[in-house]
């Protein structure tokens, strides 16, 4: 983990000259044209995450996520073999909504509140009320319908094409050899949020893309974070640039000082064991997963953490924005108080992140610019760009 | 016998008693407060919880791998209270984040 690279100019175009230096059109943010592409060609064929397996442990266990751009509900059930499945969450009778929860336990079965079609927890349809009256009716046709679903490190991700192109591992790539074995599941999840914002989905996935940012919009509360060279700019202190997706890492800066809250709970109190990852390669590791999955991995005084954000598009120009934030079951009181500060503080940094999305919004929608301009250590963005503008150009399934 | 006119600290925490309104959860309760709640009511919070924290924390330590009862697991959520107006006090010197959004769209599901 010991990276110290030195913050040089320039340096990741040359690592990844093919991802050039050009600005960027400002129209693919506002354009209605270029958000049903992005629904046709980059939503409805890649892989999505929808959560994770812990959160459905027991037999019957089940959670229902939206993907609104697709205007799909999916359903994700443990069935009482044990097995994890997906369904499209509509009951085949007259494609009423089945499950209106967002989560929950079935009792083996699922009813639909409509005709109370009744399903099994592994997606058979069980029974029909007055079956009889219906012509040539046989149930053995007529279960959910299975979207294709797997899942990586408890990941559960799903693609709505019902002939993916790709393996999920495939997909994944460099980030599925990078995180394989990370103990995600020893960091349970704390707290969900979800903030609707007037803005295109790209641009908050943007915002968060890069460091540039911190030392200035965030300058009040941890401007200095992160490690900065001699001219106090941050810069990525690692960056990978995969298939589809990218990492790039940093460390945090030298000189930070700790408030009289932060210094109480950073005490050492005697009973905490280090919860180290090594598949991380920084001090905080910013992983963006095509086209709309975020883990952000990052040591928390002796112990690890992580964060996940989707940007989820509702409209061209609105979307919600979900953070998860988990942690490691604390060993102590401090570890859990700690935990919630983090957990604070962090939300309000993320009421300026939400505000600058907006900004940014309204800046692109004046079409005052044709252009954004990118710096070097914004090149992760480019490179999501770049694979946005292949997928879209090529029309091509992954 | 305990008191009967209300919830209560532990003893050793009766200074606090006058904040027994932070005592809350869940987390949404917690940043309702901090809204509701004016500049020189959180700075006076502030000053008066935040150099006991240590001491809470060290009390609290004793119930941790137990059920708390009712008056630690009050005091537990007055720290709780205490980190989310932190960087209001230290930080930020004001009500407001600055250039940031209204906290409560930040809507948690706890």
């Amino acid at each position: 983990m010991a990276m110290k690279t030195k913050l040089r100019e320039k340096q990741w175009v040359e690592k990844y000259p093919d991802v050039g230096t050009e600005p960027l059109p400002t129209e693919p943010y506002l354009s209605q044209k270029r958000f049903a592409l992005e629904r046709d060609l980059v939503f409805r064929r890649s892989w999505i995450n929808v959560g994770r397996v812990d959160e459905i442990p027991g037999i019957g266990d089940y959670f229902v996520r939206d993907i609104a751009i697709c205007q799909a509900s999916i359903l994700v059930v443990r069935g009482s073999d044990g097995i994890v499945r997906a369904f499209h969450n509509v009951c085949s009778h007259r494609s009423n909504t089945l499950v209106l929860d967002e989560r929950g336990t079935c009792p083996g079965r699922l009813n639909c509140h409509f005709h109370n079609w009744v399903y099994s927890d592994t997606g058979e349809l069980l029974w029909v009320p007055d079956e009889e009256n219906f012509f040539d009716l046989d149930k053995r046709d007529h279960g959910l319908t299975p979207v294709n679903m797997d899942i990586w490190e408890g990941f559960v991700f799903v693609h709505l094409d019902p002939e993916p192109a790709q393996t999920l591992q495939s997909y994944l790539g460099g980030v599925a050899d990078q995180l394989a074995g990370c103990p995600f599941d020893k960091m349970p999840l704390s707290q969900t949020y979800r903030v609707e914002e007037r803005a295109n989905w790209k641009i908050g996935l943007d915002a968060q893309n890069e460091l540039y940012h911190f030392p200035f919009q965030h300058r009040h509360v941890a401007g200095d974070a992160f490690r900065t060279n001699d001219k106090h700019q941050s810069r990525y202190q690692d960056l990978r640039l995969y298939n589809y997706h990218s990492v790039w890492s940093c460390e945090y800066g030298e000189s930070h000082k700790l408030t009289p809250i932060a210094s109480t709970l950073y005490k050492f109190d005697g009973i905490l064991r280090a919860f180290t990852i090594p598949q991380m390669i920084g001090e905080m590791d910013f992983f963006t997963v095509f086209p709309n999955f975020v883990i952000l991995l990052y040591q928390l005084g002796t112990s690890t953490s992580y964060l996940t954000y989707h940007f989820w598009p509702l409209a061209v120009d609105r979307t919600i924005w979900e953070i998860r934030v988990y942690f490691r079951e604390p060993l102590s009181v401090r570890e859990r108080i700690r935990q919630e500060y983090f957990k604070c503080i962090s939300r309000d940094t993320l009421q300026e992140d939400t505000a600058m999305h907006e900004a940014v919004h309204s800046g692109l929608a004046s079409r005052a610019k044709p252009h954004i301009i990118l710096q070097d250590n914004e090149i992760a963005i480019r490179h999501f760009h770049r694979v946005m503008e292949d997928r879209i150009g090529a029309g091509l399934p992954t | 016998m305990p008191a009967m006119d209300g919830p209560s600290l532990p003893e050793e925490f009766g200074d606090l008693q006058p904040y027994l309104e932070w005592a809350l959860e869940p987390e949404r309760a917690r940043t309702e407060k901090r809204v509701a709640s004016s500049m020189a009511e959180i700075r006076d919070f502030y000053d008066t919880v935040q150099p006991r924290l240590e001491a809470m924390i060290r009390y609290l330590e004793d119930f941790r791998d137990d059920p708390m009862p009712a008056p630690a697991h009050r005091l537990y959520l007055i720290s709780l209270s205490l980190v989310e107006v932190a960087n209001l006090v230290e930080l930020y010197k004001r009500k407001e984040v600055f250039e940031g959004c209204d906290p409560l769209r930040y809507a948690s599901d706890q």
